[in-house]
């Protein structure tokens, strides 16, 4: 044992304690310090690398669960609810979603959000998925300017078309029309019904459809539109019972069909105005007009079957 | 007490009582005989005391903000913080329990952060001796209660995991939780209870 101790000593006779420099002694402030490190990054991690807080107004929020329910664009998560109130007159529920930071940018004028639920209907199966994970929203993004406040859609929206042509047919009736109902060409779907709603002094359906943008040159301003939708039943008396559909699908889901008389020229324009009828007359379905339209080339498939794809389809 | 004139004090590691001179600035006096850290007082004790405590007071507000559970449960999602927990424990009709957790986990460490800033801040009133002697023997009470979450939480997660009913992760607000009970307890250790009748003779010996 070092006994060197005893030699130092002091006044009273007792050892004397060593000097040295310490300098260490600063190092307890480090235990603030980090704290407040912590907590910076916390904030950071939830207010700047969380993305915004945005504010979702729906009729019907059931099957929301905060926490629980996401926020899904392409599949992708990109927000989760973080609360569910009703607003102060018990109209709607508020619903508080919190965006990550990658998709701050889907918080904008015109996106729109629903709840995809499962749903069955004629025609179409969706979100089945959804019966086992529980709902999510949906979000289809706007191009407006950044906002944090949005009315919930519905259903989901029509995915936007660039380039299609809009056109508004006017109807006696709906007959078996609905959303999303085809619109052929000689029996090839070339657009859709978009939505419909009685015309301001409900004399007529007016119904919106667009044409994609590949097929609208087919649509000219002396183009006939007639309802292809459920069974054309024709008793005759030479021909016996006649009984035409356009195809399974338009039987129950509905139809437009259309067609083009040989001498017309003018292209129709956005929004252009047609009647729609409920039967062809015989000679529409004999027009064979031609009429030069740019298809995409399709694109060639190593191991199916060979494509006959040409660059120019001449519909003849 | 004298600072700059030599003093007499026992080493706290081996017992040696020896004579401790003016220590300079920036320096620390070692005991003769096991070179272990001498001192009169706790070196910066009041600072320390402050420093610690301030550190435990800002990661308060995480630990009972962030989750502490998060469980997985059939493919559903849940977080729970230490309030939410103690909420369910009282919606359940567990009211002894909840009472248990409320205390440890958000009681005591409240009351040990405030007790641990009120005594060294209020160390240069003499009038509130009496206030800080009493405080600090709180703080000597509640100190052992302060562990308990950690079992409690040890145990909520071994009978989920050993259920199989639910996947158990320590959620962000359990760290913060560990680093609040360490900086308190750093700063009760850090504190030298000598302050407290120190100050009362007028002289305020502390660094």
């Amino acid at each position: 044992m070092n006994k060197a101790y005893e030699d130092r000593k002091g006044r009273e006779g007792l050892p004397r304690a060593k000097i040295q420099k310490n300098r260490f002694a600063w190092m307890f402030w480090l235990a603030p310090v980090a704290a407040v490190g912590l907590c910076g990054w916390f904030i950071y991690r939830d207010l700047i690398a969380g993305g915004p807080v945005i504010t979702i107004f729906f009729q019907d929020a059931d099957g929301l669960e905060v926490k629980n329910t996401i926020v899904k664009y392409r599949g992708a998560q990109v927000g989760e609810v973080t609360s569910l109130e009703l607003t102060k007159d018990h109209q709607l529920v508020k619903v508080t979603a919190r965006l990550t930071g990658s998709a701050a940018t889907l918080a904008r004028q015109g996106s729109t959000f629903w709840i995809v639920r499962p749903e069955v209907k004629v025609g179409s199966i969706s979100g089945l998925g959804t019966i086992v994970s529980g709902v999510y929203i949906g979000v289809q993004p706007g191009s407006g300017t950044s906002t944090n406040v949005f009315t919930g859609a519905e259903k989901e929206p029509l995915a936007e078309e660039p380039g299609a042509l809009h056109i508004v047919l006017h109807s006696p009736d709906l007959s078996s029309l609905q959303e999303l109902s085809p619109i052929f060409y000689r029996g090839i779907q070339v657009g859709e019904v978009l939505y419909y709603q009685l015309s301001s002094d409900a004399h007529e359906v007016v119904i919106h459809a667009r044409i994609q943008k590949d097929y609208s040159p087919l649509v000219r301003a002396e183009t006939k539109f007639w309802n292809a939708g459920g069974i054309d039943f024709r008793l005759g008396l030479f021909k016996g019972v006649q009984i035409s559909a356009e195809s399974p699908k338009t039987v129950l889901s509905g139809g437009v069909e259309f067609a083009t008389p040989p001498e017309s020229q003018n292209p129709a324009t956005n929004g252009a105005n047609f009647v729609l009828y409920e039967k062809p007359e015989d000679k529409w379905k004999s027009w064979t007009s031609p009429i030069q339209l740019q298809l995409p080339k399709k694109a060639d498939q190593s191991n199916g079957p060979p494509s006959n794809a040409s660059s120019e389809l001449n519909l003849k | 007490m004298e600072h700059e004139t030599d003093t007499v004090v026992a080493c706290d590691t081996c017992g040696l009582v020896q004579e401790i001179g003016p220590v300079p600035e920036g320096s620390v006096a070692l005991c003769a005989r096991c070179d272990f850290q001498l001192f009169h007082r706790r070196p910066n004790s009041r600072v320390r005391t402050i420093a610690f405590s301030l550190a435990a007071l800002i990661l308060y507000i995480p630990s009972n903000y962030y989750p502490v559970v998060t469980a997985e449960y059939h493919g559903q999602h849940s977080e729970t913080t230490v309030y939410q927990g103690i909420k369910a424990l009282f919606t359940h009709g567990q009211y002894l329990i909840g009472c248990l957790v409320f205390c440890t986990s958000l009681l005591s460490p409240a009351l040990k952060i405030i007790a641990l800033l009120f005594i060294p801040l209020t160390l240069d009133w003499p009038r509130w001796r009496k206030a800080r002697t009493w405080t600090y023997r709180v703080v000597r009470f509640i100190d052992p209660w302060n562990m308990l979450e950690v079992f409690l939480l040890a145990i909520v997660v071994s009978m989920a995991e050993m259920g199989q009913i639910a996947t158990v992760h320590p959620g962000p607000g359990v760290f913060s939780f560990a680093a609040v009970v360490t900086l308190t307890l750093l700063a009760t250790l850090s504190f030298d209870p000598r302050l407290l009748w120190d100050s009362s003779k007028g002289k305020a010996q502390h660094e």
